[in-house]
This record gives C-alpha cells, structure tokens and sequence, in this order.
C-alpha cells in the first residue's frame, strides 16, 4: 500500500517570457523524505519550486502538493512553511513582531518564544530586523517557516550565511521535524549537505533532470578517489597516474576498498608515510562538474 | 488582515519620512487653507476651501503615501513573504492599506470640523460624507495602480506627481472658476466632478437632484481606479 506522495508532478513546463524554463518535468516527493532539488544556475529549479510553492502557476502539466493545488492558499498554506532563499522582512519591525506576524498568518499555533529558541534568537526579540547580521535574518526565517512544526516544509539554501553552530543547530530542528513526520523540500548550494542529509537528490539542468535518485545512485557513477602525498625521497609507488603539480597524488578507482589495501601494504612494505591520506566516494561536486562538461543529449 | 494592519502600523509610525510626509505636511497644508479661508473663500466659496483640503489630504496623505509605502514592501520583498503564507491577496492589501485610510479619514474628519467650527456648517453633510468616501475610495485605487509602476520609494516620489498635482489643479480649476464653462471637461478629470459635488454639499444653492448627478461620473471614477488597480498592481519586482 502506498501513502499519496506530499508533491507530484506530472509533466511540468514553465515558460515565461518566451524562455522554456522547465521541460516535461516529472517527479514525486514521498512523505516523510528529504528531498534536495539541485542544479546548475539557471536550471529551472527556483522556477519547478515557485510553481510547487504555489507562487507561479505552470504552463502545462499537473502539479499536487499534499493533493491539492498549489494555488490554492487557503487549503495548502496552513499545512506548508517556506523558507525563501532572500528573507522578506520588514527591516523596521523587531525580531519578535515578525515571528508573530508571520506566525499569525501562516494559519498554525505555536509560540514566538518556542520558534525564537529553537533559532537562538530570544536576547534578540526585540532587536529591529534592520540590525540583524545576515546569519540572524537566515535563523529568523527559519523559524518563521517552522512555526507550528508544518508537516511540509521547503527550505531555500537555508544555511547561506550561517556559522557553524548556527548550521547545526539548523539540521537538529530539522531532525526533530523529520522524527514527527514532516517532509523536507531542500534546494542548497552546498552539496555536501545534501550528499549527507538527502535521502533523494533530483539534479536538474536545462530544464530537466539530469539525474535522480539516491546519494548511492548517484554517485555510483563516477569512481572513488584516493588522496596521499610522499615525503621526499620516497620510492615511487606502482600507480597509474603520476604526481600532481603539489607532488600530491590521486588514484581513481572503482573499488575503493581493494586499492586502498594495496596502497597501505605497500606503504607498509616500503615504510613509507602517506601524509594527507583520504579514501572517499565520489562527492556530488565531481557529479555536477561531470553534467557542466557534458553536453546535454536530447 | 488585522495582523497585517498592525504591523503596517508599526512600520509607518516608526519611519520618520513616511510621518513627515503623510502625516504632518498634508496637515500643516490644510491648517494654512483653514488659516487663509478669507482669501480662499474670496476665490472661489467657503465649500471650495473644504474641497481643497479634502483633495490635499487624499493627494499626499493618502494616495503618495500609499504609493510610497507599498513600493518600499515590495522592493525589500516583504510582500512575498505575505504571499508566502496562508494569507490571501486581497487580505494582505486591505491589511497594507488600512492603517493610512484611516489616518487620512481621521485627518480629513479633525481638520473640517475645526473648520466647520470656524466658517460655519456644511448645508448638506450627507452629501459630504458620500463625495469625500468617493473621492477616498479613488484615491486609494489609483494608489494601489500607481504602485505597479513604482520600483522603489525613491521611485515613488517621481509616479505620484502627475496624478497628487493634477488632483490639486483640477479641484482648484473646479473650485475657482465653477462649471458654467467647459463643465462636462472639468467633470469628466478626476476628482472634478467630486469637488463640484463637495462645494454643493457645503454651499447648497443647488437642488439635490442635479448634485446626485454628479455622483455618476464619481462612482465611474472610482471604478476605472479599481480596474487600473487590479491590472496594474505587482506584488514581486522585476526581476
């Protein structure tokens, strides 16, 4: 038995100003994932998401989100938070007003207080927005969005500007949403945490997805890389590929574990240090060089 | 919307320029009128200082204001951050616009009756009343129309010269000279027909029937202005 998906869509086209945004797209969201929409700059995603945000309406195709239409405010927004990639706050209002207005409005109860503490932001609550760091603007639209722990919620580069703790912090309230059910539409820049966190990724570029799938898939793709440096003098190891420019070196490999154990043995046989030693999978960087490089098929 | 409308509150009161220049200028204008009524009256009749200073208050604290203040909420994308909740759109811009409407009427309602006290009562306050809420329901649709051409609020001080100057000239042109001549042009401009109306509520003279005529190409006034305004209206910049 499958549970409805919290958004499907069934072959979107957006077009505005004679520009084919996005081509016959199609995907689902199930409840309960965390989704990241990635692509390249001017891929369509920011308009794929307008249109499931419900602020632009498709030029073909159906789109669901919680099983109703996206447009329609009134039945899908109380169920919905938005954190939008450039924070809409009034500069003149404080942090506290904001919360409560935005609060008010999303259709859901909850506390100022509750929302300005999970950001820490409560010795802030009465500091105009105006005089918030960027990092701070990012937190109070975090907290705005999850007022009343929404059962979907999209995230726009959330942790644009955000320190490290700040960033933490983030993913924990996050966690805490996911452990009561919601579903989590994020789109960021930085694809290590969506390599991390994403139980799926959909990759669009052009317009259309390139890829999409798990982490795994996707980067099933592409081989592991193996990193190490030689002190001077070393033996040269039996690889493939020479050094690099820095005498580093950088073995590609599609069975990581095996070549790692000779590497190693070999290290040990000649007593050699490996200095910056790192064995990893691919990361989604390399995937999406790989898609700028390639030429789109048709 | 009533969320809404506090916050606007709140932002209007604490941006000094916005107060200066919708509360405080359009009222020391309308002191001067009420400080200068004999010569006024001279001019044109004492119902023609109460329309000036009606058509002052709904030129600069209503309409300019409003222009001003819906161009600052989009340009720093307050107004998607609205659209971006469970609030509908037409809540959202009665929430925006409620707080200067009622300031104005305030305004309007202080400054005529400090008036009334000195220059005597208007013949026909009903007929006041109605004229006045015409001549505020258009004001506020073309704001609201103007703002979708408005970029900023910089911007705005540029759009809302030829309609809150043009107000101004029509009512004076109406006001001064009456409407033997060239009436159905002078009836016909904004807010031409409502100063006539308004200098009958005050003067009288004029039997009721011809002044209800004129409340035809008022109300046709207001709902050009809400057509322009629904058409013309931008919630997100240009991008």
């Amino acid at each position: 038995m499958t549970t409805t998906p919290a958004i499907d869509i069934d072959r979107l086209n957006v077009t505005y100003g004679g520009f084919h945004a996005v081509k016959d797209l199609s995907f689902q969201v199930e409840q309960g994932e965390l989704y990241a929409l990635l692509g390249t700059n001017g891929a369509g995603k920011t308009s794929t998401l307008e249109v499931v945000e419900g602020h632009r309406t498709a030029s073909s195709g159906t789109v669901r989100v919680l099983g109703k239409n996206p447009a329609d405010r009134r039945a899908v927004r109380p169920r919905m938070g938005i954190m939008l990639q450039e924070s809409g706050f009034s500069p003149d209002l404080t942090v506290a007003e904001s919360a409560r207005l935005i609060g008010r409005l999303s259709g859901r109860t909850d506390s100022v207080d509750r929302v300005l503490r999970v950001v820490d932001l409560t010795d802030k609550a009465d500091t105009r927005v105006a005089q918030l760091s960027g990092g701070e603007k990012r937190r109070l639209d975090f907290a705005t969005a999850v007022y009343g722990r929404p059962e979907l919620i999209f995230l726009d580069e959330p942790t644009t500007g955000l320190d490290i703790q700040s960033r933490d912090a983030l993913w924990n309230a996050v966690e805490q949403l996911r452990q009561d059910g919601s579903t989590i539409v994020l789109t960021t820049h930085y694809l290590e945490e969506a390599q991390q966190r994403a139980d799926r990724i959909g990759l669009m570029h052009r317009g259309t997805f390139r890829h999409e799938g798990t982490v795994a898939e996707l980067t099933r793709t592409l081989p592991a890389a193996i990193q190490f440096s030689l002190p001077a003098g070393a033996p040269a190891p039996l690889v493939q590929a020479g050094p690099a420019a820095d005498g580093s070196y950088v073995i590609e490999t599609f069975d990581l574990q095996t070549d790692l154990k000779q590497l190693l043995d070999w290290a040990h046989a000649h007593d050699v240090e490996l200095s910056g030693l790192s064995a990893a999978p691919t990361r989604l960087d390399d995937v999406f060089r790989a898609i700028e490089s390639d030429p789109v098929s048709a | 919307m009533f969320s809404i409308a506090r916050s606007e509150l709140l932002q209007i009161l604490r941006n000094r320029a916005v107060l200066i220049s919708s509360l405080i200028m359009p009222l020391a204008a309308s002191a001067f009128f009420v400080y200068q009524r004999d010569v006024f009256t001279l001019i044109g009749s004492v119902g023609y200082v109460g329309a000036v200073i009606v058509f002052t208050i709904a030129a600069f604290s209503l309409y300019a204001t409003t222009v001003t203040t819906l161009a600052a909420r989009r340009q720093n994308l307050f107004l998607k951050r609205m659209r971006s909740t469970a609030a509908g759109d037409a809540a959202i811009l009665t929430g925006l616009v409620l707080p200067v409407s009622v300031i104005s009427l305030v305004q309007v309602g202080v400054i005529l009756a400090v008036f009334t006290r000195l220059s005597g009562a208007p013949t026909n306050v009903p007929l006041l009343v109605v004229a006045v809420a015409a001549t505020f329901v258009m004001m506020l649709a073309l704001a609201v129309a103007t703002a979708g051409v408005t970029n900023s609020p910089e911007h705005a001080q540029v759009t809302t010269l030829p309609l809150s100057l043009g107000v101004i000239a029509v009512t004076s042109w109406v006001g001064i000279t009456g409407t033997e001549q060239l009436g159905t042009l002078k009836r016909i401009l904004p807010g031409g027909a409502a100063t006539e109306l308004i200098v009958h509520a005050w003067d009288g003279g004029v039997p009721l029937s011809d002044s209800l005529l004129l409340l035809a190409p008022t109300t046709a006034w207001v709902v050009v202005a809400i057509a322009l305004a629904s058409r013309m209206f931008r919630w997100e910049p240009r991008r």
